[in-house]
């Protein structure tokens, strides 16, 4: 074997970085992963359960967190964001800034006592859509990695006044440091960069006004969906309506969100179709007298055991499919969503009355992808996405730096996974063969 | 009945404090103290944080002084220490098996915080139940197999020349083993290439040419895989080419044969003449044999539907792709294309589908309970939107049809042993986080033969099988941990060969070799137990969770 | 209710009340420790009672573990393992799931079969953990200390439970529920798929013989004892009892012993 100093750099630890990098370290190179928020795992751990398998999705995710964090291979960087690269292909030199996390990473035990005695309670908890307030010292989720609490620059009320300080002082194991300082950290002989951010979410960034999203309490998108049905999420898993704490009897699930319009954005999300099943399948699970409806253009579910999850979805959970073409949303005054739209199979105008509608909103590009784009020079396409040839499908136009992922268009976690692998692949061909 | 060497059992049991999220429940001192008097225990002590460095040098320090083989833990939880406490006992000399864990904050103070005298009472009669396994411990040493560095792909289409050519690229020697006489698969037949409409041909040129060029890559044309034994890293493997035998010592194997096409007859009137699949389609075009004027597509011919459930990914997709290409020959043309649903996902698909709609294509939807009706020169279908039936009229009518799987699929899973799903496609270990790995080690899938896909997929997924076959040969030797399932020596007599340990092994691990015996093989073992707790004669044995083991906690629970 | 039970009632609920039942779990490492755990970092509140015993995959828990487990004095065994189809090692759990089906239904023949329950608990349902944890212990408390209970086990509970564990521990119920899988979901070595009703028919059949069979090994432990003497202290038929005899006989477990005027006796091997 070609003994090789050259390491890879992985930007993002979705399920796509975190497969990449585990990849990459099994062949025994040296991976640096960095992640820009303070833990790993992305937008799968804050799922419920993942189609077609109903998997319980962060049971799953655990094993490959913990595999990630103890790796002899992965050096994990949390709170990182790569500002600068030099170089080519073989030999890139890569800057790193490291924001303080304010917590020593190896001395934090996880107890917990710093957030139960923080004053500062009402920040809202993203990683929980959210729904949920958090201290200002916290950590996302109980099996987040690392195991490690993180204070809240923002809301911290030391690191902005001066004052308080409560979480370094009762911290048993003397593990909060209020002095940390931001770093830049420098990676050199650097081989292959992998860039898997993966994807954002377009309510971020779009009002959605005409279906009343952030108007009406009964209509959440589908982020928000999975945090309430979620066994470890804000609700403990008992759905309920956010406007009176009812149990909801008829749920609406609106897909195409945002997305083949041309309105907003012109793609397919893709795995919309398959996740409003799998939604109402689960919020059937607590609740066998529920009705779904799932309002869509074409259904889309050609991965493996995707049609039958499907049939299934009608057959057993009492989901029924209408072709149509949603307009908007109103409510009534029980503050229960009325659905406005065209039935495709009639060409007529309808209306429905539902007691929640969740919105599939489309998947856009990360924030913050134009930066990064910069920053490392490779081009996105029309859509912002990271441009690749559908032949080379995880090259960047840059040699030497690979994608996978959402982060070149919207895919489900088989394919980004697969694409992980694969850009691991590429990475390796450079690394190893020289 | 074990041929365990009688030692004197040392047992050193630190309590962990966790500052206050144990101690502030319970007295630690006082479970110590309770410690000192279990059988085997010779030294006990309470540690304030036993995960810090003071906590660690303690363990240590203990071990040196008090000449323990055996240590055990009580604090959080193993899921999350245990591996830190193995490596601490690792580097005093100790076997890191010889290690146990006990839990006393997760499952205990934390979750009885109004129960402190309960909680004490718990925490004593848990570190007596992990005290009483650690007596019966046994060290073990993790197991060590050669790997060879060569890898075989079986398929030379567009996934299994990428796949070959990456493990290639990264320096191993790779044999290609091709059923038809040349290389390209399905690329042989595609004409034009979505979303790009690049000739396929050019495509397989490049790869051809990359492929014969590599030093590193063997390629066998009408050669087949004859027989396969051995395991991960050791596979023997017999290629049959023309009558000739080829004996190969190989690492890895890449499975991706692909998958065929369906002739859907008596479909649709289909006659191979004007009612055509795609695929007859596509080598019309190619030879500018297209005349037509009116051109009707049917999608979902022989698929989504009773016979077939699946969707097969690729049709929509295809049928748009020869529409354009029809199109930009002919203006004139009408081309309606009947769809049920139109796969075309992401961002470069859906471009595509309002390309095909800007250009003029129409794209009629239909029921799967009211087909098309085919008749000499007219289709008759009913538009649900419009309300009616619609007849159009064709001299070109084109079927897509799924890509299903190779008749031969059965021969080569059972050659392999790995499953075939209900579609007699291959089934992977793990439909999300696993894609590209059979559950059987060191065997890998990759393309159609594992679901209907297009190129780009096929070419990310041989990459993607390359990576992950390539996280095994890149090493010299594959290591698994020690505790797994085995038939010792002394109980082979037991053994009454009814293979029942075979037939549940998930990782089919257990087998039987030349000598009638029951083999287990160690590298392939995932230690899960299943087998141990099935035999019939109580005579496998699964380390670090042996039958003696658990029911020393059993009765330690018991107060025996 | 007669007076004297009405005189005397509150000291049984006061006995009930005061009873702590002594509960075994067997978690596995990979869904339900992990669910426990997360039911401790939540700080989700049970009752003490459960001792938790750590596998890596609920398929490993033998039958004789819980067997043992109820002989030394456990009022409740509980074993928890990953939800069908999410099993870390593929299919484990299903071999839990019959493995556990024949120990409740010999169980069911001393009416224990209420003291033992399996159960799924992914990773993250640490509060549907800490609900089980409760409700199962709750449920024990109402079913009374077990009748094997450490402070005053009975003898012949002790000794059903001992014919028990050996019948389920023999290799023809090993073989058959070991089995019942691949015949009941694939095919048997006549290429037949056997219908899971079908199986339980054979399955209900095998357990009781091999409960009696055992049972008549456990007596005849200590003293060779004739078909009727068996017969009386098994309550069953000697008509069976001679079957079972006859089958023993041929399994070389027993064997002829001495005389009672013109009764036989058998005795161990």
């Amino acid at each position: 074997m070609v003994d090789n100093s050259k390491s890879a750099l992985i930007i993002g630890a979705g399920i796509a970085g975190i497969q990449a990098a585990l990849d990459l370290g099994d062949m025994g190179i040296k991976v640096h992963l960095i992640e820009k928020s303070p833990v790993i795992g992305g937008k799968m751990a804050q799922l419920d359960k993942t189609f077609p398998t109903l998997d319980c999705s962060i049971c799953i995710l655990a094993p490959k967190l913990s595999e990630c964090y103890r790796h002899p291979n992965i050096s994990l960087y949390t709170l990182s964001e790569v500002q600068k690269i030099e170089g080519i292909s073989g030999d890139f030199t890569v800057e790193v800034l490291k924001r303080a996390r304010y917590v020593k990473e190896d001395v934090c035990t996880n107890c917990g006592d710093c957030a139960t005695i923080c004053p500062v309670r009402g920040v809202p908890n993203y990683f929980d859509a959210n729904l949920k307030n958090m201290a200002a010292v916290y950590i996302p989720f109980p099996a987040a990695v690392p195991p490690v609490y993180i204070v809240d620059k923002n809301s911290c009320v030391y690191l902005n006044y001066g004052i308080c300080g409560l979480c370094a002082t009762n911290c048993g194991a003397e593990a909060i440091d209020l002095t940390q300082k931001d770093e830049i950290l420098e990676f050199e002989n650097v081989g292959c960069i992998i860039v898997a951010p993966g994807y954002g979410l377009m309510e971020d960034v779009n009002p959605l006004t005409k279906y009343g999203y952030k108007k009406y309490r009964n209509v959440v998108t589908s982020l928000e969906f999975e945090r309430l049905i979620c066994a470890s999420g804000p609700l403990d898993g008992h759905l309920r309506r956010l406007s009176d704490g009812e149990d909801p009897k008829k749920i609406a699930f609106l897909q195409c969100i945002g997305s083949r319009s041309d309105r907003d954005q012109k793609y397919c999300s893709s795995i919309c179709c398959m996740y409003c099943t799998k939604a109402a399948m689960i919020a059937y699970e607590h609740n066998n007298d529920l009705e779904s409806y799932a309002f869509y253009i074409d259904m889309r579910a050609g991965g493996k055991g995707f049609q039958s999850f499907l049939h299934r979805g009608e057959d057993e959970y009492n989901i029924k499919y209408i072709k149509s073409k949603v307009s908007h949303i109103d409510i009534d005054e029980d503050e229960s969503p009325i659905i406005t739209y065209e039935d495709l199979d009639t060409s007529e105008i309808k209306q429905i009355k539902v007691d929640l509608a969740v919105l599939a909103t489309c998947i856009i590009p990360s924030e913050g992808i134009d930066k990064l784009a910069d920053v490392l020079g490779i081009e996105l396409n029309k859509y912002n996405f990271i441009k690749t040839d559908p032949f080379f499908p995880v090259e960047t136009s840059v040699e030497g730096i690979f994608t996978c992922g959402c982060a070149r268009e919207p895919m489900d976690i088989p394919r980004s996974v697969a694409e992980a692998s694969g850009a691991a692949a590429k990475a390796a061909e450079v690394i190893k063969g020289g | 009945m074990s041929e365990k060497i009688e030692e004197d059992v040392r047992i050193g049991v630190f309590v962990c404090s966790c500052g206050s999220n144990i101690g502030g429940l319970i007295d630690v001192k006082e479970v110590a103290e309770y410690a000192k008097n279990l059988p085997n225990v010779v030294f006990t002590e309470d540690n304030l944080y036993t995960c810090s460095e003071t906590g660690l040098t303690q363990i240590k320090n203990g071990i040196k002084e008090h000449n323990l083989n055996r240590v055990v833990v009580a604090s959080c939880t193993p899921r999350t220490h245990e591996p830190l406490f193995r490596d601490c006992v690792k580097a005093e000399g100790l076997n890191e098996y010889l290690f146990q864990f006990v839990n006393i904050r997760d499952q205990c103070t934390w979750v009885h915080m109004k129960h402190p005298k309960e909680a004490l009472e718990k925490a004593k009669e848990v570190i007596r139940m992990g005290v009483a396994k650690a007596a019966k411990l046994e060290a073990l040493e993790n197991i060590v197999v050669d790997a060879t560095p060569t890898a075989m792909v079986i398929g030379g289409g567009v996934a299994g020349m990428t796949a070959a050519l990456s493990l290639a690229n990264q320096g191993f020697e790779t044999h290609l083993v091709e059923k038809a006489n040349e290389l390209g698969g399905k690329l042989n037949i595609i004409n034009k290439l979505f979303p790009t409409s690049q000739d396929a041909s050019e495509l397989l040129a490049s790869l051809k040419k990359r492929v014969e060029s590599n030093p590193n890559l063997t390629v066998y044309t009408s050669a087949k895989v004859k027989n396969i034994e051995g395991f991960v890293g050791n596979f023997e493997i017999e290629v049959d080419q023309k009558d000739k035998n080829i004996d190969l010592t190989i690492g890895v194997i890449v499975v991706a044969v692909g998958a065929s096409l369906l002739t859907p007859t008596g479909k649709f009137g289909y006659d191979g003449n004007i009612r055509i699949t795609q695929y007859e389609l596509e080598d019309k075009l190619r030879n500018n044999e297209v005349n037509a004027k009116d051109i009707v597509m049917i999608q979902c011919v022989g698929a989504r539907n009773d016979e077939r459930v699946y969707c097969s990914n690729v049709c929509c997709m295809t049928a748009l792709k020869n529409a354009l290409i029809i199109k930009e020959k002919n203006p004139e043309a009408n081309i309606t294309i009947l769809f049920r649903d139109l796969y075309t996902p992401g961002t470069y698909y859906e471009e595509y589908y309002r390309r095909a709609r800007e250009a003029g294509i129409v794209f009629m939807s239909y029921k799967l309970e009211k087909e098309p009706i085919v008749e000499e020169n007219t289709i008759k279908v009913f538009n649900e939107y419009i309300g009616e039936e619609i007849s159009i009229s064709y001299d070109l009518l084109v079927l897509s049809t799924p890509l299903i799987a190779n008749d031969d699929n059965k021969e080569l899973a059972q050659m392999l042993k790995v499953p075939l799903e209900e579609n007699k496609f291959f089934l992977e270990a793990h439909v999300k986080l696993r894609p590209m790995d059979f559950a059987t080690d060191g065997i890998f899938i990759c393309g159609a033969a594992k679901w209907p896909v297009d190129i780009t997929e096929s070419i990310t997924q041989g990459y993607a099988a390359s990576a992950r076959a390539s996280t095994i040969i890149s090493h010299d030797t594959i290591e698994v941990e020690g505790a797994t399932s085995f038939l010792p020596e002394y109980n082979k007599s037991l053994c009454t060969g009814c293979e029942i340990c075979i037939t549940v092994c998930p990782y089919k691990a257990i087998s039987k070799n030349e000598n009638d015996e029951i083999e287990i093989t160690q590298v392939l073992c995932k230690g899960c137990g299943v087998c141990g707790a099935t035999c019939t004669s109580h005579a496998i044995i699964i380390r670090h969770f042996t039958d003696e083991q658990i029911l020393s906690e059993i009765y330690a629970f018991g107060g025996i | 209710m007669s007076k004297f039970y009405l005189k005397y009632m509150h000291l049984e609920v006061f006995n009930i009340m005061s009873f702590e039942p002594k509960i075994l779990g067997f978690l596995c490492n990979w869904c339900s420790y992990a669910g426990a755990d997360l039911a401790g970092v939540s700080r989700m509140q049970y009752p003490p009672n459960i001792r938790v015993i750590r596998v890596m995959c609920s398929g490993r828990v033998d039958p004789k573990f819980i067997f043992e487990a109820l002989r030394v004095g456990a009022d409740g065994v509980i074993v928890l393992g990953c939800h069908l189809g999410d099993c870390h090692y593929l299919e484990g759990n299903y071999e839990a799931e019959k493995k556990f089906d024949m120990v409740k239904r010999f169980l069911k023949l001393i009416d224990f079969d209420d003291r033992v329950r399996l159960d799924w608990v992914s990773a993250s349902e640490g509060a549907r953990y800490a609900s089980m944890i409760t409700e199962f212990t709750d449920h024990i408390k109402t079913l009374g200390p077990s009748p094997a209970g450490k402070d005053n086990p009975d003898d012949e509970t002790l000794e059903k439970l001992k014919a028990i564990e050996e019948a389920a521990g023999g290799d023809r119920m090993r073989a058959l529920v070991g089995r019942e899988r691949k015949i009941t979901e694939q095919e048997n070595v006549y290429g037949e798929t056997v219908s899971l009703d079908k199986f339980n028919e054979i399955f209900d059949l095998a357990i009781k013989d091999e409960y009696n069979r055992h049972r008549i090994l456990g007596l005849l432990e200590k003293e060779s004892k004739s078909v009727k003497d068996l017969a009386k202290e098994l309550k069953i038929d000697s008509s069976i009892v001679l079957e079972h005899m006859v089958t023993l006989k041929s399994r070389g477990q027993v064997d002829f012993g001495e005389l009672l005027g013109i009764t036989p006796t058998f005795h161990k091997l």
